[in-house]
């Protein structure tokens, strides 16, 4: 400061700056307050190292109380990350959450590949039986083929059954069946000129693996591996407040019941009708489109019969689905001149051992005889008894079901005709 | 009492301010000094004396984890991480088998069925001078 500038000058000035240096004192340390403030709220971070990837993350902070998701999926192994993506050490929610695949569904088919692929997991080779993604998405319940081809030739945009388009393009470079076919076209409703055909697009896609879901956190899994193998508790299975963190093959009726029995399409208007009785027993819960049943059909689930091929694909494309649905009444019951179809389980590597493995109903040994169908799969919760009858443990109920062979029974129905409707004409109860 | 002048008085508390800001930054660098990073999973176990297992004992460790088994070979740990995904397999009367997905193994801890494809991995134990055994969980050991 110059020495000859007025002593008042100079104290206001001194003044200024004391006044300055107060307010930058005070902002400094409500900045480090309020840094100290921010930082003491956020959680003190739970940290999981899973031995798959031996990096940490800190998902458990706020997801510890979510339960394990699967015997053969445990947190120590997998963690989160894994299978659903986000950012591990992120604490911030929106920040954790930002990468996560597939929102609440990482198994939707738009990113089951990231999430539940790899050699040793869901995307593996076909010989050893580990290519469920492959196969579930050029499966007639992700494509949609048979219904589109059904409706397009209904409404003559297309000369025959044989299925064009999907639900999304897909093809196969691996054809193994008669009916395999090597591409199909993305189903472009805006191509198509009848009105009938766009109300189905418009009405009748949502309801399918590879498909967009309706809106609504209640339809957010149902698409991918989840739709099938995610589910809540019996009876909760809309509600938006459940947490479905689970993974099962041991599949309820009433799982399947939320696609395959939800409504039916009227196809005068082709729109979706919902349900709306409210069925008080497993007989008049079960699939309904079919209007008879015997005993064993809504006894059982779903999945004691139907196999793995026949609901996630054989790992080619087809038109409709009576070519990959095989599963008949002979296939457990035989003919009046054919016992069905047995298998001695001898090698430690057989597929029933690892099916019977992830749902241990029962304790399969090599030696024992098991039903297996015309293309070999096993019924690998069926026993063949030493008295010639047979057992079948349900594979949710966990009941057992003794039942005999047609062969030396007064059955007249030839083997030829063992599409349900011939069984029915004499087993089916009364609705 | 003398009144404070202005001045001073803002003197004084631009003062306490940033002695009261030093205290808050000091102890955050002191926060940050003193963190920890999470620490790499152990590599090497000292297992104990080596008089601790006798010939034909199969004792296991799970913090590795691994089974100890002392022939008259010797000493030689063999892996209980499953070669499939990374589960810990569970001992039984016939060897190994895992809790996720099913794989077996023998007592040797040779695939018997999978999905797992490999062997369960063995790794080399080192006898100490002064009479412990050492487990390097780095190299995996050739089978004989």
């Amino acid at each position: 400061m110059p020495a000859n500038q007025p002593s008042a000058l100079r104290h206001a000035q001194d003044n200024t700056f004391d006044f300055r240096l107060f307010v930058a004192a005070g902002l400094l340390l409500f900045s480090l307050a309020f840094s100290g403030w921010v930082n003491s709220r956020t959680p003190k971070p739970l940290s999981l190292t899973p031995s798959l990837t031996g990096q940490p993350e800190y998902c458990l902070t706020c997801h510890a109380d979510l339960p394990e998701i699967s015997p053969a999926h445990p947190v120590q192994v997998f963690g989160c990350v894994t299978c659903h993506g986000g950012e591990r050490l992120a604490l911030d929610a929106d920040m954790a959450h930002s990468s996560i695949r597939g929102g609440a569904n990482p198994s939707d088919l738009t990113v089951v590949s990231q999430s539940c692929g790899g050699e040793k997991c869901h995307s593996g080779a076909a010989a050893a039986g580990r290519d469920h993604i492959q196969r579930v998405q050029t499966s007639l319940q992700s494509t949609y083929a048979g219904a589109i081809a059904t409706i397009r030739f209904t409404f003559g945009a297309q000369p025959d059954l044989t299925a064009r388009l999907a639900i999304a393009a897909v093809a196969d470079d691996r054809i193994e069946t008669e009916t395999g076919l090597s591409a199909l076209a993305v189903f472009d409703t805006s191509t198509e000129d009848n009105p009938s055909i766009q109300k189905f697009s418009q009405n009748c896609l949502a309801c399918h693996l590879n498909a967009a879901p309706r809106e609504g956190q209640t339809y957010a899994r149902y698409t991918g591996c989840a739709s099938c193998h995610a589910f809540a508790p019996a009876g909760a299975w809309n509600s938006q407040q459940t947490p479905i963190h689970t993974l099962s093959t041991a599949i309820p009726y009433s799982q399947c019941n939320t696609c395959h029995n939800r409504g039916n399409y009227d196809l005068r208007t082709m729109t979706f009708v919902e349900r709306s009785d409210q069925p008080a027993d497993r007989l008049h819960n079960y699939y309904q489109p079919i209007a008879q049943f015997t005993r064993c059909e809504y006894s059982l689930d779903c999945v004691d019969c139907h196999t793995r091929i026949e609901t996630m694909g054989d790992g080619d494309l087809h038109s409709n689905k009576k070519e990959i649905q095989y599963i008949q009444c002979k296939t457990c019951h035989g003919t009046p001149t054919e016992l069905p179809l047995t298998k001695t389980l001898s090698e430690l590597d057989d597929i029933a051992f690892r099916q019977a493995f992830l749902n241990p109903i029962l304790v399969l040994k090599a030696g024992e005889v098991i039903l297996v169908t015309e293309q070999g799969e096993p019924l690998w919760n069926t026993r063949v008894l030493k008295d010639g009858t047979y057992q079948m443990i349900g594979k949710v109920t966990k009941q057992v079901f003794t039942f005999r062979p047609v062969k030396g029974s007064a059955c007249t129905q030839t083997g030829a005709n063992q599409a349900s409707a011939y069984c029915h004409q004499c087993h089916a109860v009364k609705r | 009492m003398t009144p404070i002048s202005r001045r001073n008085f803002l003197k004084i508390a631009a003062t306490s301010l940033l002695t009261a800001s030093g205290a808050v930054g000091l102890g955050g660098l002191l926060r940050f000094i003193a963190y920890q990073s999470e620490q790499a999973p152990a590599i090497e176990f000292d297992l104990g004396p080596a008089a601790n297992y006798p010939i034909g004992s199969r004792t296991i460790h799970p913090n590795i984890p691994a089974v100890l088994i002392h022939t008259e070979s010797g000493f030689s740990a063999i892996s209980l991480v499953c070669t499939h995904l990374g589960c810990t397999v569970e001992t039984k009367d016939s060897g190994f088998s895992c809790p996720c997905h099913g794989s077996t193994y023998s007592k040797e801890g040779r695939l018997l069925s999978g999905p797992a494809v490999e062997d369960l991995d063995v790794w080399p134990v080192e006898l100490k001078d002064n009479g412990r055994l050492l487990v390097r969980k780095t190299i995996v050991q050739p089978r004989g």
